[in-house]
C-alpha cells in the first residue's frame, strides 16, 4: 500500500517537472485514490491477534490506562521558563499544559511551548554519539566519546579550552562553572542571538538592575518602542496575562497602549495607536516626548530641561516621521494618566547608537516618575552561582576573534546554533575550522552540528533533569524544576547535566565519584539545602517530592536596589540616518512568535502556524509598504532579491501596511541549511546579510542597522498564506468590513 | 507520453492492492458464527479456572477483581503480573504447574506479559467500557458476567478467550435501539447514544 502511494507521488512528481497539466493531475490522483480504496481495510476487528495489550509487571496506583496523569516541569522552547503541566499516558507525554502554580504564567502556555512534544518526538533527533570520519559522523559509544574528551582536554593548554552557550542557570550553570574551574580555564562564552542585550545594559546604568519588573498591570498608560511583549520579547506569556489586566483593570480606566516601532509587531497591532516611526529615531521621539511634557507643565530637572531643550516638537516630528499632532496628544497623555511605562525594546536597541536610544527612554520613564511605580525592582537570588548567565552577541564575536586567532583548541558548544545565526561577515564557519576539536552538544544535526568533531546527542527537554532559573521572574525568586515526563525515546542520548558530571568526574574524581547521575546529583545538592530552599520543617524525601509535584520551588528574596544614575547631559541622540543611495532601505529582522531565532525551525507545527500578522506559513517572506513596493514595481509574490553590503537573500514580497516605508522586514529563523527534513531548505536566512555594525556602548550586533536595496528577482509566486476573504472577495457577504486605512481616527479612541 | 504514464500508474496500483487484498484475505476475521481466531497467547490463562462457576470447579472470582479498570477507565485493563502473583504466591498446591512456573519466570524478571489483543476496534471507534459497566452493573444491578458477557460472550467457559461477537457498528447499533432500564428500581427505559459522534469522536 505505502509502496503504490511512493510509486504514484514519484511519477506525479516527475509529471510536474514535465510539465504536467491540471486535469490530467486529477485523473492519475483519482487512480491512485482507486487503489487506495481497492487495498483498503475492510473488517471492523482489523487487528484481532497481532497487537498487544497494555500490561505491567508492577503498576502504581495512581495509573489508570487512558487515563492521563500530570506531571509539572518546565518549558524549554525559550528562555522565558515558563512552568509546563504535561499529559502522561500510557508512560507516554501527549499534551502540555501550563502550571498554575508557576507565577510567571499562572497555568498558561504559548503556541511556541505546546509545540515542545514535537521537540520530543522529533524524528530527526540524533541518537548516538558521532565522531566525525571525512565528512561522515561515526557512531560511538558514549565511554569512547567521553574519553576522547577526556584525551584531547587534558593535551592542550586550559586556556585553549572555551564553552559556548546559550542561557544556562540552576545546576546545570554550577557543574558547568565547577568544570571549567577545574580545568582552570574562564572561558564561557554565553550567546544569545536574539536578546535585549543593549537595553539590559541600559537598564543596569539607569535603574541599577539588569531586567527591572515591569508592571504593565498598574500603567495607565504603556509606550513601547518596539518592544514585542504579546508576541516575542522577554517573557510573552507573563506579559500578555499582565497586558489582560491592563485593559481590563478590576477597578478603573481601561489602560492605553502606544507602539511606536518601524515594522508592526502583535504587540502594535494590539495597540490603540500605532505610530511608524522612521528606523533609529525612537531616542529622538523619547527626548522630544519629554520636552513637550516639561513644555506642559511636567517638573523637570535643570539638566534634563536644557538635554532636551532644542528637540521641539517640530523638530522632532521633522526627524522621526510622526506628526507634531501625535507627539502632542501622546505628550497630553503621558501627563493626564499616571503611573505610565515606557519600554524600550529590540526595535530601539537595534542601531549603533541603541544604547543613546535606551537611555533617552529610560530617561522618559524617570521624568514621568515610573521609577518605583511601574518599574519595580526585581528580588535578589539567594543562590547567586545558580543564577542566568544571560547571553549578548558581542560573546560570539570574541569566541569569534580568538578563534580566527588560533587561542581555541577545544571546543564546546550547548544550547546555541550559532553557524546560523551569526551573521556572513563573521566568518564563523572559517573560524570553526581552525579549532582542531569541537564537541557540539545538540538535538539535531544543526548547522553548527554538521561542523563538529564530535556531536553528543542530547535528551529532549521533556525526558530530563534540571533546575532553571529564569531572567525574567514574576513575583519574588523562583527556581523552575524540570524533570523527565516519560522514559528515553532514545537509549542513545543523554542529558547535558550527566554529560558534564560525567566530564567532571574526569577532573575531580573525589568530589563527583559518589554522584551515580546528575539526578543523584541534583536530589542530593537540592536536599542539602533545604533549609534555604523552603524546606526546613520538611524530612528528606517529602521536601524532594514536594518539590517535584510542584515544578517550581519558590525562594526568599529581597527586592534590590534600584539605584541607578542617569545623566541626562551625557546623553546624545544622533541625527536620523542619512539617505544612501545604493542601499536606500532598512532591514528589519523581524523576531515571530514561533520562529524567534531559529531554533525551534524543525518543529511543523510552527512552521504551520500562521504568522499573526501575514498568515504567511512555510516560507519567509519580504514585509514591504505597499508605496515602496509601487515605486520598484513590486507586487505581492514577485520573488525579490534583498541586498545588503555583506550579502543577499531571495524571498516572496509580500506589501503590508504595517511598516514604515523606508523599511523592509525579512523574519529571522527561516532559512536553515540543515538542521531536519522540516527546517531545511525551507526560507531564506535574514541573520546571513547582516552588516558589521555594533552598538558604540555595549559592542553589540546592531540588528536594525543593515541597509538594503531590493530588487525584482524575476520569478513570482502564489504565496501561501491564510489570509481569507478579509481582504479580497467576500462575494458580497458583509463578513469582515473594511474602512481605507486614511478614512480611520484612532487618535479619537486615545 | 501521458496515457502511458497514467496506465502504468494504474497498473502498478491494482497489481499492489490485488497483493495486499489477498495477504488480507489469507485468515477470514469474522467466520460465520462469529467467532474471532483463536489467538496464540504467551501461556494459556484458564478464564474458565477463575471466574467459572464452583460447580463446574471454577473460584467464582469477579471480573473486575482483575480487570479492575473496566468501571474507572474507557479500558478494562489486563491485570499487572504483581496482581497475579498476590495470590499465587500462597497457592502452594499449582506452583510447579508449567503455566504457573511460566508466571513466576515473569514475576522474577520483572518482565509484563505480552499478551495479544482478543478484541480490538478500529482506531475511529471509541468504546468506553466505565460508561457500559456503570450502567448495567452498578445502575441496573446486572451480574458482572452476564454484563461483561453482552459483549464478550461467555468467558467463564473459556481458557484463552476468543471473540465471541461480531463487535460490528450494526451489531452495537442492534444493543442501542433496545429499552434499557434506567436503573434496578425504575420502570423508565431509555436507548444507547445514537450520535455518531458518541462513538466516533
Amino acid at each position: 500500500m505505502a509502496r503504490s502511494q511512493d510509486k504514484d507521488f514519484q511519477e506525479v512528481s516527475a509529471m510536474i517537472e514535465n510539465g504536467f497539466n491540471r486535469r490530467n493531475f486529477l485523473k492519475v490522483l483519482g487512480w491512485g485514490g482507486a487503489t487506495v480504496a481497492l487495498s483498503g481495510c475492510g473488517n471492523t476487528s482489523v487487528e484481532d491477534g497481532r497487537e498487544f495489550v497494555t500490561s505491567y509487571a508492577e503498576t502504581a496506583d495512581y495509573i489508570i490506562p487512558s487515563i492521563g496523569t500530570y506531571f509539572n516541569s518546565t518549558c524549554a522552547q525559550c528562555d522565558a521558563g515558563c512552568g509546563i503541566m504535561g499529559r502522561v499516558r500510557e508512560g507516554r507525554v501527549l499534551k502540555l499544559e501550563g502550571n498554575p502554580e508557576s507565577p510567571i504564567n499562572n497555568g498558561k502556555m504559548c503556541g511556541l511551548g505546546q509545540a515542545g512534544v514535537q521537540a520530543h518526538y522529533n524524528p530527526d533527533r540524533i541518537r548516538e554519539p558521532l565522531l566525525r570520519n571525512g565528512d561522515r559522523g561515526e557512531a560511538i559509544t558514549w565511554e569512547k566519546a567521553l574519553e576522547l574528551i577526556n584525551e584531547k582536554v587534558g593535551s592542550v593548554n586550559p586556556e585553549n579550552v572555551a564553552f559556548l552557550t546559550g542561557v544556562v542557570s540552576g545546576h546545570v550553570k554550577a557543574l558547568l562553572n565547577n568544570y571549567l574551574d577545574a580545568l582552570g580555564s574562564g572561558h564561557h562564552y554565553v550567546y544569545e542571538a536574539v536578546a535585549p542585550s543593549v537595553v539590559r545594559a541600559s537598564n543596569k546604568k539607569a535603574y541599577g538592575v539588569e531586567m527591572p519588573r515591569l508592571s504593565l498591570d498598574k500603567a495607565k498608560v504603556i509606550v513601547s518602542f518596539g518592544a514585542d511583549f504579546l508576541g516575542a520579547w522577554v517573557s510573552p506569556v507573563h506579559f500578555s496575562q499582565q497586558y489582560a489586566r491592563f485593559r481590563k483593570p478590576d477597578n478603573g480606566e481601561r489602560g492605553v497602549l502606544v507602539q511606536v516601532e518601524s515594522k508592526m509587531t502583535l504587540t502594535g497591532a494590539n495597540a490603540d495607536r500605532w505610530l511608524a516611526i522612521r528606523p533609529g529615531t525612537e531616542g529622538i521621539l523619547a527626548l522630544g516626548l519629554i520636552n513637550s511634557l516639561a513644555a506642559a507643565g511636567l517638573p523637570v530637572s535643570e539638566d534634563v530641561a536644557a538635554a532636551v531643550g532644542e528637540y521641539t516638537s517640530d523638530r522632532v516630528s521633522k526627524d522621526t516621521g510622526v506628526s507634531a499632532e501625535h507627539i502632542g496628544k501622546l505628550a497630553a497623555l503621558l501627563k493626564e494618566r499616571s503611573p505610565s511605562l515606557v519600554i524600550a525594546g529590540s526595535a530601539a536597541e537595534g542601531y549603533a547608537h541603541g544604547s543613546q536610544n535606551a537611555a533617552a527612554i529610560a530617561l522618559l520613564n524617570q521624568v514621568l516618575g515610573n521609577v518605583g511605580q511601574t518599574v519595580e525592582a526585581p528580588s535578589s537570588v539567594p543562590f547567586p552561582q545558580m543564577a542566568p548567565s544571560t547571553g549578548n552577541s558581542f560573546a560570539l564575536q570574541s569566541l569569534s576573534d580568538d578563534m580566527a586567532q588560533d587561542k581555541v583548541k577545544v571546543l564546546f558548544s550547548y544550547g546555541a546554533n550559532p553557524v546560523f545565526t551569526a551573521p556572513a561577515f563573521f566568518k564563523l564557519k572559517e573560524n570553526l575550522k581552525k579549532v582542531p576539536f569541537k564537541v557540539v552538544f545538540a538535538h539535531y544535526m544543526d548547522e553548527t552540528a554538521v561542523e563538529a568533531d564530535l556531536v553528543l546527542p542530547l535528551n529532549s527537554a521533556l525526558e530530563d533533569w534540571a533546575t532553571l532559573m529564569p531572567e525574567y521572574i514574576a513575583e519574588g525568586a523562583q527556581l523552575n524544576i524540570r524533570q523527565p515526563l516519560m522514559e528515553k525515546m532514545y537509549p542513545g542520548t543523554l542529558g547535558v547535566g550527566d554529560i558534564l558530571l560525567a566530564m567532571l568526574k574526569q577532573r575531580r574524581p573525589d568530589e563527583y565519584n559518589d554522584y551515580e547521575d546528575f539526578y543523584s546529583y541534583l536530589r542530593s545538592a537540592m536536599v542539602s539545602n533545604k533549609d534555604a530552599l523552603g524546606g526546613a520543617d520538611e524530612d528528606d524525601d517529602t521536601f524532594w517530592e514536594t518539590a517535584l509535584s510542584h515544578g517550581v520551588v519558590k525562594l526568599v528574596g529581597e527586592p534590590v536596589d534600584m539605584t541607578g544614575s542617569m545623566s541626562a547631559a551625557a546623553l546624545v541622540v544622533p541625527a536620523p540616518f542619512a539617505e544612501d543611495a545604493t542601499y536606500p532601505l532598512h532591514l528589519i529582522p523581524a523576531v515571530s512568535a514561533s520562529m524567534r531565532d531559529g531554533r525551534n525551525a524543525n518543529e511543523p507545527w510552527l512552521q504551520e502556524s500562521p504568522d499573526p500578522l501575514t498568515t504567511i506559513v512555510w516560507d519567509s517572506w519580504v514585509e514591504m509598504h505597499p508605496k515602496t513596493a509601487a515605486k520598484l514595481g513590486i507586487v505581492e509574490g514577485d520573488i525579490v532579491e534583498v541586498a545588503s553590503k555583506s550579502g543577499a537573500i531571495k524571498a516572496q514580497a509580500y506589501l503590508f501596511p504595517g511598516i514604515h516605508p523606508d523599511v523592509v522586514s525579512v523574519p529571522l529563523g527561516y532559512g536553515h541549511e540543515a538542521m531536519g527534513r522540516y527546517a531545511k531548505g525551507v526560507g531564506a536566512n535574514a541573520f546571513s546579510i547582516l552588516d558589521p555594525v555594533f552598538d558604540n556602548e555595549t559592542g553589540e550586533l546592531a540588528m536594525h542597522e543593515t541597509r538594503v536595496k531590493v530588487t525584482k528577482a524575476g520569478q513570482r509566486v502564489i504565496i501561501v498564506k491564510d489570509e481569507g476573504p478579509a481582504g479580497g472577495s467576500q462575494m458580497g457577504r458583509r463578513i469582515a468590513l473594511r474602512i481605507p486605512s486614511n478614512k480611520v481616527n484612532l487618535s479619537e479612541e486615545v | 507520453m501521458y496515457s502511458f504514464l497514467r496506465l502504468s500508474v494504474l497498473l502498478v496500483g491494482l497489481v499492489v492492492s490485488a497483493g495486499s487484498y489477498a495477504v488480507k484475505a489469507a485468515q477470514p476475521l469474522t467466520t460465520a458464527d462469529d467467532l474471532g481466531p483463536n489467538v496464540e497467547q504467551p501461556f494459556e490463562f484458564p478464564h474458565d479456572r477463575h471466574a467459572g462457576d464452583a460447580a463446574d470447579g471454577g473460584m467464582e472470582i469477579n471480573c473486575m477483581y482483575c480487570h479492575t479498570y473496566a468501571r474507572r477507565s474507557i479500558v478494562a485493563g489486563i491485570p499487572p503480573v504483581q496482581k497475579c502473583i498476590g495470590c499465587h504466591q500462597n497457592i502452594e498446591s499449582v506452583r510447579e504447574a508449567p503455566r504457573i512456573k511460566k508466571l513466576f519466570e515473569y514475576w522474577d524478571a520483572k518482565k509484563a506479559i505480552p499478551w495479544k489483543k482478543v478484541h480490538d476496534l478500529p482506531d475511529f471507534v471509541r468504546f468506553n467500557h466505565e460508561r457500559h459497566i456503570q450502567r448495567f452493573v452498578f445502575a441496573q444491578g446486572k451480574p458482572v458476567q452476564e454484563a461483561c458477557g453482552y459483549c464478550h460472550g461467555d468467558v467463564k467457559k473459556m481458557t484463552v478467550a476468543r471473540r465471541q461477537k461480531p463487535l460490528s457498528m450494526g451489531w452495537c447499533r442492534s444493543c442501542h435501539m433496545k429499552d434499557h432500564r434506567i436503573d434496578a428500581t425504575s420502570t423508565k427505559t431509555s436507548q444507547g447514544p445514537n450520535d455518531c459522534w458518541q462513538c466516533h469522536k
